[in-house]
């Protein structure tokens, strides 16, 4: 040879090769590739979905954070305003507006009819940014303004339908008569609380006063609002304030943080969603891995040809890995490109959940960790199948039968596969707000891989040892499960996956919303009563513990305070353990008690104070808690109650049962600390559903400052936000079952040339369609019922961890939503096998045979 | 023609020198010997024919000899390289520049043209003129106006002519051949035969040839017989050029 020998980069004559393989187009050459493509469209657009409307929601909670939040910097104080020097400096430093927000009772003024109120007085200045919108388009000022002695309210029309009212009536609230001037529309600072318990009033800052419901420790909360004038950051004044009043028992929140509660349960929503999404792709994965076999296997005698040439086998795999990335590309690109779109479909779908709009745009960050997920999802699956097509020895040209193609990857393939599933693992876990859930999936996933795969060789070997039965049909049946490319494995590893992932989320769903059922009849309370005065507790107890049909009656003195420190070290110091940051975030409700709460709660650790106990203070405190700050029997906890210190020694630790919705305190102090202090109680009764009204009308007629918060209205509204969760569950899991569905069908088409010869000789040999037909039919109906017993153990194994380990609720097991399961799971074998055989018996016999 | 019971002694340095060869593959049904103990040297130029019954192991033999399989036992030197310690790579390297291979059913690669096919090796080795060379030889063959077909686009004869443009646009030492017209009518396999011989003489190529054919087989001036696994005939005569 004289040519000369050019020394361009080999990735170039990869790129040509597999170039050329492409050139003949998708659609002939890439038959198979219609599942895979679909596989990877499906799993990166549901990935894309999630993170592009979470962040889209994020966009839009930021864009309107000042207006949530209502001003440059909030200041919220429990129980008490700020002090006249606090109130000077703060006017000093901006425009200032100053709120109170409580819950009362509104009533009719024939008493006829009540219904709690998120009740929020405002002031001249109020709002600071944007505008309250009234039905009437009449200013704010206008409307609340007093005439002829009565204030204005303005409030949700939710109230005024529920009291039977119309703009122009008449309701009372404490000791004070409103007339209802307008219908509150819209509020710029809305939902920057958490629950609301009620409908929305506005009432003026003086009218509030007219109510006489402010009493000392009434659980009321005072909000500074402060606008910055131009040129001021919001920095500088936050450390300024620290600076001028270190110890002021405020919270600040800047526009940064205007949403958190909700900013938070955006964050777990979107992780949970991207986990199912996750799942939804890796089963889309078996599809692609199963599509990279059939084509490689196609490519066989190429890829012997290319090797008796001289092709190394390194340039074989990289061929291949060129095409099939370039493949996977495209479908991931559409997957982006539907994910990207799916703000635009989800803003009108959660437009009455959210306070805020979504805010349409192209996210790359959720877009870039779906193409991540989707390339290394692809590389999981087809390197093993790319990595034994590169080793197909060049002499599988001359002979097959003899020595077959290794089967096995060497020692260094697997290595790199490993490295790629951690790398997988790495990447869901890096990117999770919440870490130790991610590795719970993590671990999760893989142990249903392996346990599907060990399933799948199980049914396999079982079909395989199965004594022959008599019954030809059933014996064509059994022999097809256990066959070489028996689409078993394929079969019992996506659906199996699909039907887990979804029988798993029914499970959690019915056992949430059983328990949530159970608890509201059986156990909870049928009211709070709260802002119950010192003077008022006597009355109330006899009030209602006489009333007809009352049950258990508790009630317990309860102020505010905030943890300032724990075992000597001050909170700001302590990184909070994630599902217990709530402990030391903010003020919590404090109590104080001379015996052990009779329930919802027991003592694990330590011991109780005596009844008369008068010593220095001793708390007892949460188990799980002091668990997860690591805090002991004889640590100090620091308090912050009301602007005074306390320091109070853990004397015991309880088990808190949080789910009984009833009191249960974090920390409870020995009697002595807090007796003087000011402070309301609280109260919960159970009653007779019918006795409800009843009550909360004789409770408001004679304690019209005591609030009444009905347990079953609240449930109510946490059950409309959880369907509405369960709807986005649902959807994505649907996802997940859909990429099960397809890789069934994909590997039932796999076989069709198979079954079409074996239909073709059966009915030769004198087989009837309907002999055909009945042993292709137990064939998948075997298929889908092993599959779904097992998908039934895998998702409530699956569902009974993330319930009882995460969610700590009492498990029971739920058979309505593994029948409903097991019947899709079977119906959807059938239905797949079905049109396979249906094809196949189509078939005449001659042209095949003389083929053959 | 005469029988001669021993090898003939050869020019220095044969292009094939193989000795105490032997071939084991395990199967389902256990290990199968195939070679047991093969003995032969091919010199330069030279033109054999392989023959014998199914499964008496002239494809095994012609395997090993391609670098396509390792011996079990015995050592292999072709064209002065000694193939028995080569790792995969290295052997497809040897292959590249040293070996032809012409198969029974053309083996072409059916989503490349044929004067892809025929560039290819050229292309493995970073020719940066493959495709000229490629061209040339397409036109050797006869087929300088097919190059932008496809192998479907063509028929039996003519995807046995790319093969052979394929296998010879290297200039390889050594080509083999495996039944090359197994496939084609007599009046085509004629052809393809006359081509094979016309190219392996005019680039002084070495042929070793698969063949069940006894007229084809009377064409190379040396016949191997194999039986069983062992030479059992090496038969050398004077034949008419061309």
């Amino acid at each position: 040879m004289t040519a000369a020998v050019s020394t361009g980069p080999p990735f170039l004559l990869t790129w040509r090769l597999a170039r050329r393989e492409l050139r003949g187009g998708l659609r002939s050459r890439f038959r198979g590739f219609r599942i895979f493509l679909s596989c990877l469209v499906l799993g990166t657009a549901a990935i894309a979905a999630v993170g592009s409307v979470s962040s889209s929601i994020g966009a839009g909670l930021r864009m309107d954070a000042r207006a949530l939040l209502g001003g440059d910097l909030e200041l919220r104080i429990h129980h008490r305003p700020a002090t006249p020097q606090q109130r000077e400096w703060l006017a000093s430093n901006g425009r200032l507006s100053e709120i109170v927000a409580l819950r009362a009772m509104a009533s009719r003024i024939d008493g006829k009819d009540r219904r709690l109120v998120e009740l929020k007085a405002v002031d001249e200045a109020y709002p600071l940014i944007g505008t309250v919108v009234l039905r009437s388009g009449q200013p704010l000022a206008d409307a609340l303004a007093l005439h002829d002695g009565v204030h204005g309210l303005i409030t949700a029309d939710s109230l005024l339908k529920r009291l039977d009212l119309a703009v122009g009536d008449r309701v009372t609230i404490g000791d004070a008569t409103f007339r209802i001037a307008g219908v509150l529309l819209g509020e710029p600072d809305r939902a920057t609380r958490g629950i609301q318990l009620g409908p929305r009033a506005i009432v003026s800052r003086a009218a509030l006063d007219a109510t006489q419901l402010l009493k000392p420790g009434a659980l009321s909360q005072y909000y500074y609002r402060i606008l910055l004038p131009p040129g001021s950051q919001v920095g500088d004044v936050r450390d300024r304030l620290a600076e001028a009043f270190p110890d002021a028992p405020w919270r600040i929140r800047d526009p940064a943080e205007a949403a958190p509660g909700l900013t938070r349960f955006i964050e777990r929503l979107t992780l949970f969603l991207t986990l199912v999404g996750l799942s939804a792709l890796l089963i889309g994965g078996i599809g692609v891995g199963n599509a990279v076999h059939a084509f490689l296997t196609q490519r066989r005698s190429t890829i012997a040809t290319l090797k008796c040439l001289g092709a190394p086998a390194g340039l074989v795999l990289r061929m291949y890995l060129a095409q099939i990335m370039l493949l996977a590309a495209l479908g991931i690109a559409v997957g982006l490109a539907l994910g990207a779109l799916s703000p635009l479909a989800a803003a009108p779908l959660v437009a009455d959940l959210l306070p805020v709009g979504l805010q349409a745009g192209i996210y790359p960050r959720p877009l870039a960790l779906a193409a991540v997920f989707g390339v290394l999802t692809t590389l999981v699956f087809s390197l093993g199948p790319l990595m034994l097509a590169r080793d197909v020895p060049a002499a599988a040209l001359f002979r097959q039968a003899v020595a077959p193609a290794r089967r096995r990857l060497r020692v260094q393939d697997v290595a790199v596969m490993g490295m790629l599933v951690m790398s997988l693992a790495a990447l869901t876990v890096l990117t999770a707000h919440d870490r130790p859930l991610a590795v719970w999936f993590v671990g999760g996933a893989m142990a249903a891989f392996a346990a599907f795969r060990l399933a799948a060789f199980g049914v396999t070997r079982a079909a395989a040892r199965w004594p022959h039965p008599r019954n030809p049909r059933i014996r064509l049946a059994l022999a097809n499960l256990h066959r070489p490319g028996a689409p078993t494995t394929s079969v019992v590893l996506s659906l199996g996956m699909g039907i887990t992932v979804l029988v798993a989320i029914m499970m959690i769903e019915r056992n949430l919303s059983e328990r949530i059922a159970e608890v509201v009849e059986e156990r909870a309370p049928a009211f709070f009563f709260i802002d119950i005065q010192p003077q008022q507790t006597t009355d109330f107890d006899v009030l209602v513990r006489s009333f007809p049909g009352a049950g258990a009656v508790r009630q317990v003195p309860m102020l505010r305070g905030r943890i300032t420190a724990m075992a000597g070290v001050p909170v700001s110091a302590i990184e909070p353990p994630p599902h217990h940051a709530w402990v030391t975030r903010g003020d919590r409700g404090l109590t104080w008690a001379r015996t052990p709460p009779e329930s919802g709660s027991r003592i694990v650790e330590g011991e109780w104070w005596p009844a008369d106990y008068d010593g220095p203070p001793l708390i007892s405190f949460d188990a799980e808690a002091a668990r997860a700050f690591g805090l002991g029997i004889g640590d100090e906890v620091t308090f912050n109650i009301l602007g005074r210190r306390f320091v109070a020694t853990i004397a015991n630790l309880r088990q808190i049962d949080w789910a009984s919705l009833g009191m249960n305190f974090v920390v409870i102090f020995s009697p002595g600390a807090l007796e003087r202090a000011p402070q309301i109680s609280i109260a919960t009764v159970q009653i007779d559903k019918a006795s409800e009204d009843a009550l909360e009308a004789a409770v408001n007629t004679r304690f019209p400052n005591v609030s009444a918060i009905r347990v079953r209205d609240v449930v109510a509204d946490v059950n409309r936000i959880m369907a509405s969760i369960d709807i986005a569950a649902k959807a994505v899991s649907a996802v997940a079952i859909i990429a099960g569905v397809l890789v069934l069908s994909g590997a039932v088409a796999a076989g069709r040339r198979r079954r079409i010869y074996d239909a073709v000789v059966l009915k030769t040999l004198g087989a009837t369609r309907r002999d055909v037909l009945t042993a292709y039919l137990i064939e998948f109906a075997l298929l889908g019922l092993v599959t779904a017993a097992i998908a039934a153990v895998a998702g409530s194994l699956a569902a009974w961890a993330v319930t009882t380990g995460l969610m700590h609720v009492d498990w029971d097991f739920t058979p309505g939503a593994m029948i409903w399961t097991t019947l899709v799971c079977v119906g959807a074998t059938l239905f797949f096998g079905a049109i396979g055989a249906w094809r196949a018996l189509g078939r005449k016999a001659a042209p095949l045979l003389r083929n053959e | 023609m005469h029988d001669r019971s021993t090898t003939p002694l050869q020019s220095p340095s044969p292009i094939v020198a193989v000795s105490g060869l032997e071939l084991t593959l395990s199967s389902a049904a256990g290990a199968v010997e195939i070679l047991r103990g093969i003995d032969v040297e091919i010199g330069p130029g030279e033109q054999v024919a392989l023959v014998g019954a199914s499964g008496a192991g002239k494809s095994s033999m012609m395997m090993i000899v391609g670098g396509l399989e390792r011996a079990s036992a015995g050592s292999v030197l072709v064209a002065g390289y000694d193939l028995t310690d080569m790792s995969e790579d290295e052997l497809a390297l040897f292959r590249r520049e040293n070996v032809g291979i012409v198969f029974q059913s053309f083996h072409l690669i059916p989503t490349m043209t044929a004067l892809e096919n025929v560039a290819i090796p050229l292309e493995f080795a970073g020719h940066r003129d493959a495709f000229a060379l490629a061209a040339a030889e397409l036109e050797a063959v006869g087929l300088g106006h097919r190059t932008g077909h496809y192998p479907g686009q063509l028929s039996g004869g003519e995807q046995q002519r790319v093969a052979l443009a394929r296998a010879f646009v290297t200039e390889p030492r050594l080509l083999l051949a495996d039944e090359p017209t197994g496939n084609l009518d007599g009046d085509t396999g004629a052809q393809i035969i006359e081509l094979m011989f016309r190219l392996s003489e005019q680039k002084g190529t070495t042929l070793l040839l698969i063949t069940h054919d006894p007229a084809l087989a009377s064409r190379c001036a040396r016949e191997l017989r194999i039986a069983d696994g062992r030479i059992v005939g090496d038969v050398t005569r004077a034949v008419a050029a061309g």
